[in-house]
């Protein structure tokens, strides 16, 4: 019974704002997977020598009724490397959009029309020049009828200062709206020390009207090899150091506040009256909490450590349970997963750690938290190059039961000859109003 | 009065369809319901009139249509000489926070209209069904009675037929599918993500807005921010020097 699918409906039967887990982290009032997902399609760097050493998306069969569970049953090729990193999905969740840090392409997947195997159907390769400047597009974030995208640097000195971009569904571009900064506030209060303009994730809580930006780097750092960056204290001060709050429906930055050490994802509960966020800093290794305080300011605070700070453990991807009471963190350097009780956002606790693999990246989990997937890979020239023993770029579904996580299967990305993974999106033939077909033909 | 007395019963008795409907999806889900923010008054203080832009978003196609007397009308006629705001629904929807928050919200917008002299004759409501097949222009004539106010200009629009529906659920990016169950059996139900269009007199959209943002407050504002770029551009035609 449990392997159904519930309700994946749109509009009728849409809005529940109170819970996402990171199928869950998606966009507020987009359909939902609640059941058992098909698919994962996992956005890929090409890495060269493997396979046909191109970016892909690869999608991977994970429903356990399926005769082709556990494999990918799909991959779409776009043609050279362009540093993939994140997607994500239109609000009508029909298509979805893959970014290239290097080369700011954007490829749009329609994985509707036939939910085993996307087709690609268009590429935006004029990023930078109708943006003005923004380089580096990095999330894909859904709003009604159009996707906001981050950058991450600009065509001027490609540092950190940058910008939003909004774009129909269709891929038309709409407007810019760039991050403030010390010399361009744009009306927003400057809370702390920083107004660095950095951008890197985003995500909105409509029912306040507020939209929160995180930062991280620019191209010339991110595209630098991550050893050399390191001994490169000029280039370690180049980080992000804030969270934005902005008007969401004027698209204008109100304040500015200071989370130093490169705040990365941002996940927001969505519990009614729950009005908080969380980010994790790559440098400085903590928790930080956005949120409303009882006066209706958004103020911004650390509220626990993760692991040792100074063994630099790296926390890279996060995933909010759907009950807004666990919180998955991953730490890229030593490979754990950490899962923190934030039943008290003002203090999380860990209570629970695994080992996942070398490098582990992102994290993703289903609606019922009870299903969690793991990828690796950072960025082409942060990953590392030679194992210690096990995969280096992976796949991995783990059963949590509450109180233990326990494999499922895994896949090698490099073995498979598909390159390194990175974000991972959620598919369903429910969605669609679809049936699984009586044969799906595995990716030879 | 009394036709907003009326029109409070008939939603009112959708929230019960609704709540019956929701009730054994709570029980699968686990999940309380939540009314979405357009039934309520608006959590926030909206961004004051004219102080952003809502830049053109894309054309809003023409397309031929029935209003509710079953007269063949023009989607751009309707467009030409007021702003739209256009709904696509169904009246069967029973989902509390699909359709029938739309009409809920536009009913609002409705009486806002009628009690504020800057918004008065500026807005054009358009509901179209996306279900012609049930719909008919008088299924949409009685719909219109429940809701619809006196001198209030809101159209009820369907479609000829599901062939003539197709390229316009296209056009607007309105994508919906029919509800069937494990045999084949059409449910009645149409799954669809509720979209809401503000559109221009250049026919053009400026805003769209799902469940968690259709809210009447900030719809009027943003009609009024029209309102207000119209005049400037005005202004502006009218002064060379500028």
């Amino acid at each position: 019974m449990r392997r159904i699918y519930l309700a994946l409906l749109f509009g009728c039967a849409a809005f529940i704002p109170y819970a996402f887990a990171d199928e869950t982290c998606l966009s507020p009032y987009m359909a939902k997977i609640v059941g058992q997902e098909d698919f994962v399609y996992v956005w890929t760097l090409g890495v060269e020598g493997v396979g046909d050493g191109e970016d892909k998306l690869v999608t991977i069969d994970v429903n356990p009724d399926s005769p082709d569970y556990g494999n990918p049953v799909s991959s779409v090729s776009v043609g050279g490397r362009n540093e993939a990193h994140h997607s994500g999905l239109t609000d009508d969740r029909r298509f979805l959009w893959a970014s290239g840090l290097d080369t700011s392409k954007i490829f749009i997947f329609d994985i509707a029309t036939n939910p085993a195997a996307p087709q690609l159907v268009k590429t935006i390769d004029d990023f930078v020049a109708r943006s003005g400047g923004v380089v580096g597009p990095h999330t894909n974030y859904a709003l009604p009828g159009r996707m906001m995208l981050t950058g991450l640097s600009n065509n001027t000195d490609h540092g950190g200062r940058t910008a939003l971009v909004e774009y129909t569904n269709a891929g038309e571009y709409i407007a810019t709206h760039w991050m403030p900064t010390d010399d361009a506030l744009q009306g927003a209060i400057k809370s702390g020390q920083f107004a660095d303009g950095y951008g890197y994730d985003l995500r909105v809580v409509p029912r306040r009207n507020v939209m929160v930006t995180s930062s991280f780097t620019g191209w010339n750092n991110y595209m630098m090899n991550l050893g050399a960056m390191m001994a490169d204290p000029e280039a370690m001060k180049r980080f992000g150091n804030t969270v934005v709050i902005w008007d969401l429906h004027a698209r204008t930055p109100k304040k500015i506040l200071d989370v130093p050490g490169a705040p990365l994802e941002i996940r927001c509960a969505w519990g009614s009256g729950k009005n908080y966020c969380f980010t994790s800093t790559a440098l400085t290794s903590k928790i930080w909490l956005i949120y409303e305080d009882d006066a209706g300011e958004w103020q911004a605070k650390e509220v626990a450590d993760i692991g040792d700070a100074s063994k630099i453990p790296l926390p890279v991807d996060i995933s909010i349970a759907a009950d807004d009471n666990l919180l998955w963190v991953n730490t890229w350097n030593d490979g754990l997963v950490r899962l923190f009780d934030i039943s008290d956002p003002h203090a999380p606790a860990e209570v629970f750690q695994q080992q996942i693999g070398e490098q582990v990246n992102m994290v993703s989990q289903s609606w019922d938290g009870e299903r969690v997937y793991f990828t690796s890979s950072l960025l082409a020239n942060w990953d590392k190059q030679e194992t210690t023993g096990g995969d280096l770029q992976y796949f991995k579904l783990y059963s949590w039961d509450g109180e233990s996580l326990k494999p499922d299967f895994h896949i090698d990305f490099i073995e498979a000859g598909l390159g390194a993974p990175h974000q991972m999106r959620f598919g369903a033939y429910a969605l669609y109003g679809k049936k699984r077909p009586q044969q799906v033909s595995q990716l030879q | 009065m009394n036709r907003i007395s009326r029109s409070a019963v008939f939603a009112a008795g959708l929230l019960l369809m609704a709540v019956d409907a929701l009730s054994a999806a709570q029980h699968q889900h686990e999940a309380p319901q939540v009314l979405a923010p357009g039934y309520a008054d608006l959590e926030f203080v909206p961004p004051p009139v004219g102080s952003y832009r809502l830049p053109p978003f894309a054309d809003a196609p023409d397309a031929r249509v029935l209003n509710r007397y079953g007269k063949r009308v023009s989607l751009h006629e309707l467009y030409q000489d007021k702003l739209v705001l256009l709904s696509f629904i169904y009246t069967r929807c029973s989902d509390v926070n699909g359709c029938p928050l739309a009409t809920h919200v536009l009913a609002k917008l409705q009486r806002q209209l009628a009690s504020n002299k800057d918004l008065d004759g500026q807005l054009r409501l358009i509901s179209l069904s996306f279900d012609p097949s049930y719909d008919t222009p008088e299924v949409m004539g009685s719909y219109a009675d429940a809701f619809a106010g006196e001198g209030v200009d809101w159209q009820f629009l369907t479609a000829a037929s599901e062939l003539e529906l197709a390229p316009i659920l296209e056009d607007y990016n309105q994508w919906v599918v029919r509800d069937y169950d494990a045999r084949g059996n059409y449910l009645g139900s149409i799954s669809h993500l509720l979209r809401v269009y503000l559109i221009d007199r250049e026919q053009q959209v400026r805003n769209i807005y799902s469940v968690s943002f259709l809210h009447a407050d900030t719809v009027a504002n943003d009609v009024r921010t029209l309102i207000m770029e119209e005049g400037q551009l005005a202004g502006r035609g009218a002064d060379p020097e500028q």
